[in-house]
């Protein structure tokens, strides 16, 4: 499941540089499927490996998938495929400069289409890594196994306009979460050197015995280490730069699989082994993720770049996740776990519509009057208002689960229950401002401005509707959007038991 | 007195002093016979690497030089911990051997290398203060020569700032090593006699003086903040191989040296009072270092610099373990130090493909714009060399390496130096990667530089260097294993 795709990552990164793009395209799709086959498979199976790596400091390549990584390997199975073969639709290994304003139209390569592609597959075997690892120090391992990956990817494949903007967001993405995974890496060692065991599976019964102190030093270590990751409020700031000049991919991976490596940290680290120490600093983290969530709700209410909007609901939805972990409560952790799921769906359903737009558009600057989207290109507009309607949390489509479990988990939480009751009415407030500008974008992108009809045509013509691998890729999200929001019991009676084990275990 | 003596223990040092002699021999036999005189040199610095693998993998004691019972006492130990570093040293060595061109090599060149080599395998197996005192400038004073040898006016400059701090160095470990006999009374360096001496309270100031002097001097050829102002003007006038010694063999040695002096202080690091003052100590270095060095290392723009005051934050990482006064933290310093030295091995032999050996090649980050497209084999191994020095994958043994030397502070509870470690490690990103970055990008051939003719062996020492990362990233328990 690793291997094949970890693999091909590195030779095509290495050896493989010179290779024709068609050809090194056609390897990583292969090793994406292979590996996302392979993935599904073990996950269904749950085969458990378990081998001596480094003795000396008790580190084993324990890999071993349980029901709260499940879903996660799945999606970023699926997640994998689907960057690869949104190969085929955006080429950023070309630098394409039609869209500058000296319009020359020169097509030159600033990449070598093997790197890119490699790089994508080192991130998802990276992805994958993390979710299976059961062991402390090979968990941070894998954490920091894709950095570099997403940094080349955002610093040499981003947007091709600003070489500036680029260096910027690559380095304040490697930085900030350099600073949260050597944080997290401390309060691992807190945890290991203290209770001398780095499995996963142990440290929960080796951390019972810590006094309080200990405990909860390493849980505000562990969280404030991953909390960069997810992003919490006020450590976010990576996130927009990251996300709007990164390549539509790059975006893909970002939200859907990056973001959780935070979130599924949050709950295999600091929950499951020090649940005492989390419990006292819960209730800053819940206020923390209300903060995001009405945060991100009002500046996507002002914001004129799409993708950045994007990017800041990303905030606001991570906001309702932490704010389910938080609560303490199995309902909670579910809510999390699902919310998750869908925002991995939705958000890479949009920046996959959003970065379409991009590419034929050259911005997407809101403020730019251009005609509806419904009549220029149905299907990409349907997609759009389909990614809105799950992000404002429409009953009936997947995100809508998580929120709603969240809140009343938050609601029903038996410790601070004030404060997070307090908290789950400002989320309330905060879910209504995203419907207010999931209806924004709608209104501006999809229903347009009245142009005249010659006008409309040019669009036409410069606004071509999607259709091959793009629509493939689309569907498969728009289906899975769908299917995960009238069908919730898919992911959550997979990570039912494993939700009530580990708080029941713990507890 | 009588010393017993078991010579297959002392090989890996007696070796190299051999091949010194045997190539001073040829050279009045047979004047000019640079190649032949080169060849024994590699040989005895193999040779000598290759007698310190049993001691590497040995699971019980190798003590030798032993004094007669009843207080018999060793005066040098073979264990594991010693051995690595003395392969470390001897292997670093015979890459800068390589690094000097052949053609170039004189007699002095070899004899100075072979000299400081046999000085830095000893230094960091004795066990006694003479012993100790000797070999350590053994180490050292050869290469302030080589340094000064090819006649060049800043070259000298670079040897004349070295030659200053190593007589302050100097000064500093006699009175550090007087101070220690009149402590214990005793010119060994073990734990019994300091925990003797630490029982009786009126001794304590003059222990903790001695320890306190012993690593002050040290951290000169560490180059460790606030000793380290010698090391951005010597790298960098000085000739490059010398350069890649200083950050390589030179640095094992005098990690050794700082292990041997500590080592006794895990006796009384339990002990009420504890040693406070020496690990306050030890904590001001590496939180100076680490500082200090990552952050003038993120202004340079000529490279050579750059690595310069990477040598001085890495010397932060390197103590940053032994602040725990402990035996796991020896081993992460040694492990630590090894990993050091062979990424700044294979970025200094990269740089040395990509320039030429003089300090007039315009050895500027601009040079490098592209090079990974233009050169792949110096690009990719000094990329490479430059994540492990980061500690990012997949440079894996360079965060493995970060990971062990932080397990031992956080173990002792050492707070404030694990937050700091957390700064550094952070900043420390932002320092090479921003030399990454420049490897990338598309090629510029108005500022690349002219490839090197002769660059054969530089090539040579940046790829095996490779390997060996690469093979530790995959298997790091080959490293880490026998320091344990």
């Amino acid at each position: 499941m690793l291997l094949v795709p970890g693999a091909v990552g590195l030779w095509l990164v290495t050896g493989g540089r010179a290779l024709a793009p068609a050809t090194a395209r056609v390897a990583a799709l292969v090793a994406a499927c292979v590996g996302g086959a392979v993935a599904v498979w073990a996950s269904v199976t749950r085969p458990d490996v378990d081998r001596a790596w480094i003795p000396s400091l008790g580190v084993r390549w324990h890999l071993d998938i349980d029901g709260i990584s499940a879903p996660l390997v799945v999606l970023t199975a699926v997640i994998g495929v689907l960057v690869v073969v949104h190969a085929w639709v955006e080429q950023p290994w070309l630098d394409e400069a039609k869209s500058t304003p000296d319009g020359t139209g020169r097509i030159s390569e600033r990449g070598s289409a093997a790197t890119y592609l490699g790089c994508l597959l080192l991130v998802v075997t990276g992805a994958l890594a993390v979710f299976a690892a059961r062991d402390a120090l090979l968990f941070f391992i894998a954490f920091e196994v894709v950095l570099v990956p997403m940094w080349v990817l955002i610093g040499r494949y981003g947007d091709p306009h600003s070489a500036a903007k680029r260096a910027d967001a690559s380095a304040r993405f490697i930085l900030y979460t350099a600073v949260g995974s050597t944080l997290m890496l401390v309060g691992i060692l807190v945890l290991v050197t203290r209770t001398g065991t780095a499995a996963l599976d142990e440290l929960p019964s080796a951390a019972a015995g810590l006094d309080i102190g200990t405990q909860t030093l390493a849980a505000v270590l562990l969280t404030l280490g991953l909390a960069v990751k997810v992003p919490v409020f006020p450590l976010h700031t990576w996130l927009p730069a990251a996300h709007t000049t990164a390549p539509t991919a790059g975006s893909v991976l970002l939200a859907a699989v990056l973001l959780k490596l935070g979130t599924y940290g949050l709950v295999r680290l600091p929950i499951a082994s020090v649940p005492d120490g989390f419990a006292r600093i819960a209730p800053v983290l819940a206020v923390a993720g209300v903060v995001g969530i009405i945060w991100g709700g009002l500046i996507c209410l002002v914001e004129r770049d799409l993708k950045r909007l994007i990017a800041f609901s990303s905030v606001a939805h991570m906001g309702f996740v932490v704010l389910g972990l938080a609560s303490g409560t199995e309902l909670g952790l579910q809510a999390a776990l699902i919310g998750n799921i869908a925002h991995g769906i939705v958000s890479a359903l949009l920046f996959v519509v959003v970065g379409g737009l991009k590419h034929r558009w050259g911005s997407v600057d809101l403020d730019v009057i251009r005609p509806a989207l419904r009549e220029v290109a149905p299907r990409l507009g349907f997609a759009l208002v389909l990614g809105l309607a799950a992000a404002l949390g429409l009953p009936g489509l997947a995100v809508f689960w998580g929120e709603f479990l969240a809140l009343v988990g938050a609601w029903s939480a038996a410790e601070h229950t004030g404060l997070l009751r307090a908290c789950v009415v400002v989320a309330a407030v905060g879910a209504a401002l995203a419907a207010a500008y999931a209806l924004r974008v709608a209104r501006i992108v999809w229903v347009g401005d009245a142009v005249p009809e010659a006008e409309l045509a040019s669009a036409r013509a410069a606004t071509p509707d999607t259709r091959g691998a793009e629509l493939a890729v689309l569907s498969v999200l728009g289906v899975a959007t769908v299917a995960l929001g009238l069908v919730p019991m898919i992911v959550l009676s997979v990570t039912a038991d494993a939700a009530a084990a580990l708080l029941g275990g713990s507890r | 007195m009588t010393l017993a003596i078991d010579w297959v223990l002392l090989l890996p040092a007696l070796l190299p002093a051999a091949a010194m002699l045997l190539v001073l021999l040829v050279d009045a036999a047979v004047p000019g016979a640079r190649r032949v005189m080169a060849v024994v040199a590699a040989l005895g610095l193999a040779a000598g690497a290759a007698t310190a693998v049993p001691g590497i993998l040995a699971a019980d004691e190798r003590l030798t030089l032993c004094t007669a019972a009843p207080d018999g006492r060793c005066l040098w130990d073979g264990g594991p911990l010693p051995s690595t570093l003395q392969a470390g040293i001897l292997l670093a060595t015979l890459a800068v051997l390589a690094l000097v061109s052949v053609r170039r090599v004189g007699v002095v060149d070899l004899t100075l290398l072979l000299a400081s080599a046999a000085g830095g395998t000893a230094v960091v197996a004795s066990r006694d203060l003479g012993t100790w005192l000797v070999t350590l400038e053994l180490a050292t004073l050869p290469v302030i020569a080589l340094v000064a040898w090819r006649d060049r006016r800043a070259a000298t400059h670079g040897a004349l700032t070295l030659l200053t701090t190593s007589l302050v160095s100097f000064g500093l470990l006699v009175l550090g090593a007087a101070l220690w006999v009149l402590g214990t009374g005793d010119p060994t360096l073990t734990g019994e006699s300091l925990a003797a001496a630490w029982a009786a309270p009126e001794r304590r100031p003059v222990l903790t003086l001695a320890a306190v002097v012993l690593v002050a001097g040290l951290a000169f050829k560490l180059s460790a903040v606030p000793f380290h102002a010698w090391t951005p003007p010597t790298l960098t006038a000085g000739p490059l191989p010398v350069a890649a010694l200083l950050a390589s063999a030179s640095k094992l040695a005098a990690v050794g040296a700082l292990v041997v002096v500590l080592a006794p202080w895990e006796s009384v690091v339990g002990a009420n009072p504890g040693p406070h003052a020496l690990v306050s100590v030890l904590v001001g270095l590496t939180v100076a270092s680490m500082l200090v060095g990552t952050v003038m290392a993120l202004r340079q723009t000529e490279v050579v610099r750059l690595l310069a005051w990477s040598t001085v934050a890495q010397a932060g990482w390197v103590v940053l373990p032994l602040t725990a006064l402990s035996a796991a933290g020896r081993g992460a310093a040694v492990a630590y130090t090894i990993v050091y030295a062979v990424a700044a091995l294979v970025a200094f032999a990269a740089v040395r493909a990509t320039h030429g050996p003089r300090v007039e090649d315009h050895r500027d980050l601009t040079a490098y714009r592209g090079i990974l497209r233009r050169d792949p084999v110096a690009g990719g191994t000094l990329a490479l060399a430059l994540l492990v020095l980061a500690g990012l994958p997949p440079g894996v043994i360079g965060l493995v390496a970060k990971v062990v030397a932080l397990g031992p502070p956080v173990a002792a509870g050492l707070w404030p130096v694990a937050v700091v470690a957390v700064i550094a490690a952070v900043l420390g990103i932002a320092v090479y990667v921003r030399w990454f970055a420049v490897l990338f990008g598309r090629p510029d051939d108005a500022s690349a530089p002219v490839r090197p003719r002769r660059r054969r062996a530089s090539v040579a020492v940046a790829v095996v260097g490779t390997a060996v990362i690469v093979v530790l990233s995959v298997l790091p328990q080959l490293l880490l294993g026998p320091l344990a």
